[in-house]
């Protein structure tokens, strides 16, 4: 060893360290948010699937109309809602919010409670008003000012079956009346074929909620459901429900809390299942399989007792207090509040435009029936598991109820557990 | 710069060392100090875990005891340890209008799951570790083998118990079914839950288990074994009364990891249970803290169970730093 080495060496190793520590610290410092107002950030968890084709779809659309607006679209990877929700809770808190983000309506909005802006007038103008229906309408609502805008809408009650296994079992969807009547289906089938009959996933509470917040809508009807959500359930109500998943459960796939939703839904387009419940983006895969095909291969009825209800599920982009471009965030909400823009986004997402007046002939057959359905609707009730009828807090406590359920198939202490959410 | 600096340091203590009486200069030796000099290297990465790690820590306490729910900033006039009794107690905090139940169930949890694991993790360390060591063909390969689990992340290990435990299809139930047993329900299985996540854990950690201690075993003179040998010592009486004892440091180095490991366990539930609600015999601490903080946004709660959390694993490593302060081993 010489004795210029070690020197040299130190040398190089300052200069290392001192570049790192300037960077770190410009990490610290760095606001790296200094958008021009005409520079639209939003932030999204549709980083893949029909989501991305989606947004995509809306964003061209956007621009085509309004070439000046730059967009910094982000993506926030990992799919999950959840992350999006953390990103966005250290933006608010670093006091650099974005110019939207995808979030569901309705009561999630109190999560950032007091993050939003009333944008009635501006973007809520009369003909959104007259064209959206009553339920979609007041989930745009935070404390009763418009503060965002919801651009699809998922149905929560739906019965998908593949024609083939009840054909062979003999059943006819269209004759099934009432949560029991699906049960008694299930046991035909489960007699006169090898399928299962309710494909059913319970690895993650959340199938299940979606599950019996829809058998509690079909037999406790509207008045039922919406005192459950308004915290006033009737506990008889919320059991009787829960039974009624019990009994299904029999019907489940044997090895239901092993698997996916994907799975599940698979074993119906494969045959091994005949029917699911399931929010519409089940049919969101069906329509990716060429020798699947609405009408024929599968169908859809409304689930059994819940007719003349639309349980929503929606995604939305609110306006954002302290927003870093007001004007351009306030054009793109405009646009989302087209029935041309929910067209386009709807085509791909395989939801339905919220406007009543949307012409959905470039739809898809399937939601042509689901717009059809919903237009014709009575009523809109908001979904418990999607966020749109209880805070978040609430919520939380009815997933914890769900997972304890899926463990005890217990209804009455389940059904205490629920009503006791609110408190 | 580093000539500025250079010439600088060199100007001063130039005019700095220029008397005469030969005494020694305090302000020279300041740069010349071994502490200052080597300032540049530790000073940074001091300052940076400083601020990053035990200055988020101490953040996170202070937070734990004010009402924080996510809007606007923490307001630190008004401390309290209100969060601590509601941790303790449950009932309606002053921030919430719903009742928060105490965290008795998961606490419970978090520790069943640690001892469970840890011990078993060390047991079966210690076999497999015995058994690698009596020059066996092939050992690189073993040793690989067992050690290769460790080398998944919790969220590979999830997904993959998940289809070990599957009623149909896993492995596990087909080798029930072998001995003519009905299948079992395992992943939604109250009494099984736990122990189900504990298994996968122990599966995926007792290779690392092994390998600490087989470098305990290397590290014991062949000498040992066959003085046992010569004074007539059973092979299980020599490991019992010889070996063992001798691999304390590794057993407690082990346990440490372990059982930290063991309060980490959350990425593992969370692929387990798509979300943070494995239902409750399986909640942990980690996975209630998470709930509190992002689904319902109370952050201060969350916090308090993040202290509670952080004192749990201090109860487990502050001793063994203790004993190796004490055996100057620090």
């Amino acid at each position: 060893m010489t004795g210029n080495q070690p020197k040299i060496s130190r040398r190089t190793a300052l200069k290392t360290t001192g570049v790192a520590v300037a960077t770190g610290l410009a990490g610290c410092t760095g606001n790296g948010s200094e958008g021009a107002s005409n520079q639209l950030e939003l932030l999204h968890a549709w980083s893949s699937g029909d989501g991305n084709a989606a947004i995509a779809a809306l964003i061209e659309g956007f621009q085509e109309e309004h070439p000046d607006i730059e967009f910094a679209e982000e993506p926030v990877n990992g799919a999950a809602r959840g992350n999006l929700d953390q990103v966005m809770q250290n933006r608010l808190q670093a006091n650099d919010p974005p110019s939207t983000f995808q979030t569901w309506p309705g009561k999630t909005l109190g999560k950032f409670g007091g993050a939003y802006e009333d944008i009635e007038g501006d973007v809520w103008n009369d003909d959104l008003k007259e064209n959206y229906l009553s339920g979609p309408q007041a989930q745009a609502q935070y404390d009763g000012s418009y503060v965002t805008v919801p651009l699809n809408i998922h149905r929560i009650n739906n019965l998908f079956y593949n024609t083939a296994v009840l054909d062979e079992a003999g059943v006819d969807p269209e004759s099934l009346s009432s949560p029991s009547d699906v049960v008694d289906a299930c046991a035909t089938i489960d007699e006169n074929t090898d399928a299962v009959p309710f494909a059913h996933q319970t690895s993650g509470a959340w199938s299940t909620t979606q599950l019996w917040e829809t058998i509690l809508l079909a037999q406790a009807g509207i008045e039922g459901y919406e005192a459950f959500i308004n915290g006033n359930g009737d506990s008889g109500q919320v059991q009787d429900a829960l039974q009624s998943v019990v009994d299904l459960s029999e019907y489940y796939p044997s090895d239901s809390s092993s698997i996916s939703l994907t799975e599940a839904n698979t074993m119906v387009m494969e045959g091994d299942a005949a029917f699911i419940h399931q929010g519409d983006w089940a049919a969101g895969a069906y329509g990716g399989n060429d020798e699947f095909n609405y009408g024929e291969d599968w169908g859809h009825v409304t689930y059994p007792g819940s007719e003349g209800s639309y349980l929503l599920n929606m995604d939305s982009f609110p306006y954002l207090a302290n927003n870093p471009s007001p004007e351009a965030t306030k054009q793109f909400l405009s646009y989302c509040g087209t029935a041309e823009a929910q067209v386009l986004f709807n085509a791909e997402k395989g939801s339905i435009p919220p406007r009543s007046d949307a012409d959905v002939s470039s739809l898809n057959q399937f939601q042509q029936d689901q717009f059809e359905d919903f237009n014709a609707a009575d009523s809109q009730p908001p979904s418990v598991e999607h966020g749109l009828a209880v805070s978040p807090g609430v919520k939380t406590n009815i997933s914890s109820a769900f997972s304890g359920f899926l463990e005890s198939a217990d209804p009455a202490s389940t059904a205490d557990d629920l009503i006791g959410s609110f408190n | 710069m580093r000539n500025l600096l250079t010439r600088l340091k060199r100007r001063w203590s130039d005019t700095d060392r220029a008397r005469t009486d030969g005494g020694v200069d305090s302000t020279a030796s300041f740069w010349e100090r071994d502490v200052v000099r080597s300032a540049p290297f530790w000073l940074p990465p001091f300052l940076l875990i400083g601020l990053f790690v035990y200055g988020a820590v101490l953040w996170n306490i202070v937070l734990s005891l004010t009402s924080f729910t996510g809007l606007g900033s923490p307001d630190y006039g008004s401390l309290s340890l209100e969060n601590y009794v509601i941790a303790f107690q449950g009932g309606v905090p002053s921030w919430s209008e719903l009742t928060v139940s105490p965290i008795w169930n998961s606490a419970w949890n978090t520790v069943v799951l640690m001892v469970t694991f840890s011990v078993v993790c060390l047991a079966l360390g210690l076999i497999l570790a015995i058994l690698v060591d009596q020059q066996i063909r092939f050992e690189n390969t073993f040793r690989t083998i067992y050690l290769l689990p460790m080398s998944l992340s919790f969220v590979v290990t999830a997904k993959f118990w998940l289809y070990m435990y599957n009623p149909q299809t896993g492995l596990i139930n087909i080798a029930v079914q072998s001995l003519g047993f009905q299948p079992v329900e395992i992943v939604q299985n109250p009494d099984l839950k736990l122990a189900a996540v504990a298994f996968a854990l122990i599966w995926q950690f007792s290779g690392y288990a092994m390998i600490v201690y087989l470098a305990g075993l290397r590290a014991i003179p062949t000498g040992h074994f066959e003085a046992a040998r010569v004074d007539g010592a059973s092979t299980i009486r020599m490991y019992w009364r010889v070996i063992i004892p001798q691999l304390r440091t590794a057993t407690v180095s082990a346990l440490v990891v372990l059982t930290v490991f063991s309060l980490k366990a959350f990425d593992f539930l969370f692929s387990m249970y798509g979300g943070y609600q494995p239902g409750p015999s399986a909640d942990i601490l980690a996975t209630r803290m998470v709930r509190e903080a992002y689904a319902n946004g109370n952050w201060a709660y969350g916090s308090t169970i993040a202290v509670i959390l952080f004192v749990m694993a201090l109860m487990i490593v502050t001793p063994y730093i203790y004993s190796q302060y004490k055996r100057g081993e620090l």
